[in-house]
Parts: C-alpha cells; structure tokens; sequence
C-alpha cells in the first residue's frame, strides 16, 4: 500500500471514479492494471500518455473482454480534471408540488449529466427538471441501476415508471415498444435527432412556454383550455 | 363522413399529412387539420383510415359525428 503514498488525492479521486465506470472493477484492479500501464509512480502525465490500446492489452489483457466504450469512458475519466466530475454529480434543487406554477417536469435521458446523450433503454440517469418561463430548477437524479434483490421482467418499463411523475422525456434515441410504453404512462417521449445540451433544451422550451405552447404542451401544463385558445383567436381573427 | 383532429392532442407531427389519399391534410395555424367536405374516411382507398394508423397519439384523428 506504499505505493498509494505518492499518488496524489486528484489522481486517487479520477481512478476511484474510472474504476466505477468498469463494470466489476474497483480502485484497486484498475490501480494494478494502471501501474502495469505506466509504471510508479502514477502521475497525470504519464496517464494522459495511455491510450485504450495500451489499456486493453496491460497485464496480460486484464481488461481485454471490457466493451471498448466502457474503457473509453474510464479513460476520459482518468485524463480529467475531478473537479470536472464534481460537476457530474450537479446540486439538486428543493421544490414542493405547487412551487412554481405554469411549469413542466421534464426528464432528460443522460449519461454525463449535462448532455441528452442517452438511449432510453441504456442510460445511466434521468435527470429531472421543473421547468416554467422563467425558471429550471434541477429536482432530481434518478439513477436506472435496478437495485439489488430485485426482480424486474421488464426493464423498460421499469424505466418508464422511474420518470412516471414527469409530463415530458427527452432522449437521444429510443425503441419503438419502449415508446409505447413511455406514451401509456401518460408521458411524452421527444427524441432528439443528436447529442444537445439540457441546458441548451431548457432554454428553448422555455421561450416556447413564455410564448405560446402547442395545445399539447398547454394541456399537459395543465393551462385550461379556455386560456389555451386565446392563439387560435389571434391566428384566424 | 369525415374525421377530425384533437387539436389538444395533436403534436403536429406532420405524419399523417402525405398519407391521406385524398390530400384532405393540411397544416393549420395550430395544428394539422382535415377538411371535413373531402375527407372519405379513407373509404374506396384503404380499409382502414391511413391518418389514424399512422397517428402516434391515441384518440387523436376522431370521427366527427354527423
């Protein structure tokens, strides 16, 4: 355990972090394997020289049955800045039902927490919004592990009913029958046509929600729908 | 004999537009719409209407009632 003496807290931080983006790893395999890699000590040169090859192929290719965009994320882990990882992990804001009126929750499916990066059926959160005119207030993160212990038939579903409480989902891509199942929650799947940023998302639903929703979107807002028409009048009259 | 959009359920996709055989489909200030005095309910064309098969909204294209 000498070794880890010189390792310093950020180094030690990034590796705990890529180790958990491997599945069946933990600090200690990756440390191994990293050493391999590099040699001690372990510095933040020397692991910005690695590349997904010479990670694949260390210690007798401990890692070589590891999905390529696994290792690729450890890696991306490992050559950045921890602080970047705290904004992984963003604050979650306090809200109570009825705090802000005129408002949508929104789901975004994400696997970095800032981007609609993910598929619906495979990403690794949802990150939840409340979302009106003027303000987005991130409620919640909701992890799509399937806890321990128990069973679950259909994992789709089961993933539809972690964001049953929001009206909207954003995804960068989605099934057909996980679709299905997203519309019978009484949620509206939107899909995007690539990777955008939630914040990027938020500010246009925004305008929209400070302009005129589509009657789809007022209804699900929950604006009456004598308020909703008021567009109609000004369109046709 | 015609059908008619929900226009609170309509996400104006724009889906059901091409398939309509009689280009009763269009797209209106708010949402899309069919013209009630060409719509055949897709009758002598298909068996079933092709804007409700297509529509990804349940109860979205009603029939109206006459």
């Amino acid at each position: 355990m000498s070794s880890q003496d010189t390792l310093s807290r950020e180094l030690a931080l990034r590796i705990g972090l890529a180790a958990r983006a491997l599945p069946d790893t933990d600090a200690k395999r990756l440390f191994n394997v990293l050493t391999h890699c590099v040699g001690l000590p372990i510095t933040e040169d020397k692991l910005g020289s690695i590349n997904l090859k010479t990670l694949k192929t260390a210690q007798e290719g401990e890692f070589s049955n590891i999905d390529d965009l696994q290792l690729k994320k450890a890696l991306h882990i490992l050559k950045t800045d921890a602080e970047m990882g705290e904004a992984l992990a963003p604050e979650i804001d306090a809200y109570s039902e009825g705090d802000m009126p005129g408002s949508v929750r929104i789901a975004f499916a994400s696997n970095d927490a800032t981007n609609v990066d993910g598929h619906f059926g495979s990403c690794s959160q949802f990150m939840i919004y409340q979302v009106s005119a003027d303000e987005a207030r991130l409620i919640d993160i909701r992890d799509t592990g399937i806890p321990a212990g128990l069973e679950v038939d259909d994992k789709n579903l089961f993933r539809a009913e972690l964001i049953q409480d929001c009206q909207v989902i954003y995804i960068a891509s989605v099934g057909g029958p996980a679709a299905a199942k997203i519309v019978k929650l009484g949620i509206h799947p939107i899909k995007l046509t690539g990777s955008e940023s939630i914040a990027g998302i938020i500010e246009r639903l925004q305008t929209v929600i400070a302009g005129t929703p589509p009657p789809w979107l007022a209804k699900v807002m929950g604006i009456e729908a004598n308020n909703r028409f008021r567009f109609e009048r000004a369109a046709t009259g | 004999m015609a059908l008619y959009i929900v226009e609170a359920d309509c996400i104006s996709c724009g889906d059901c537009e091409p398939v309509c055989p009689t280009n009763s489909i269009t797209e209106g200030a708010i949402v899309f719409k069919i013209d009630k005095k060409t719509c055949t309910e897709c009758e002598g064309d298909f068996d079933v209407p092709q804007c409700v098969k297509v529509c990804p909204i349940d109860n979205c294209i009603l029939p109206l009632e006459a």
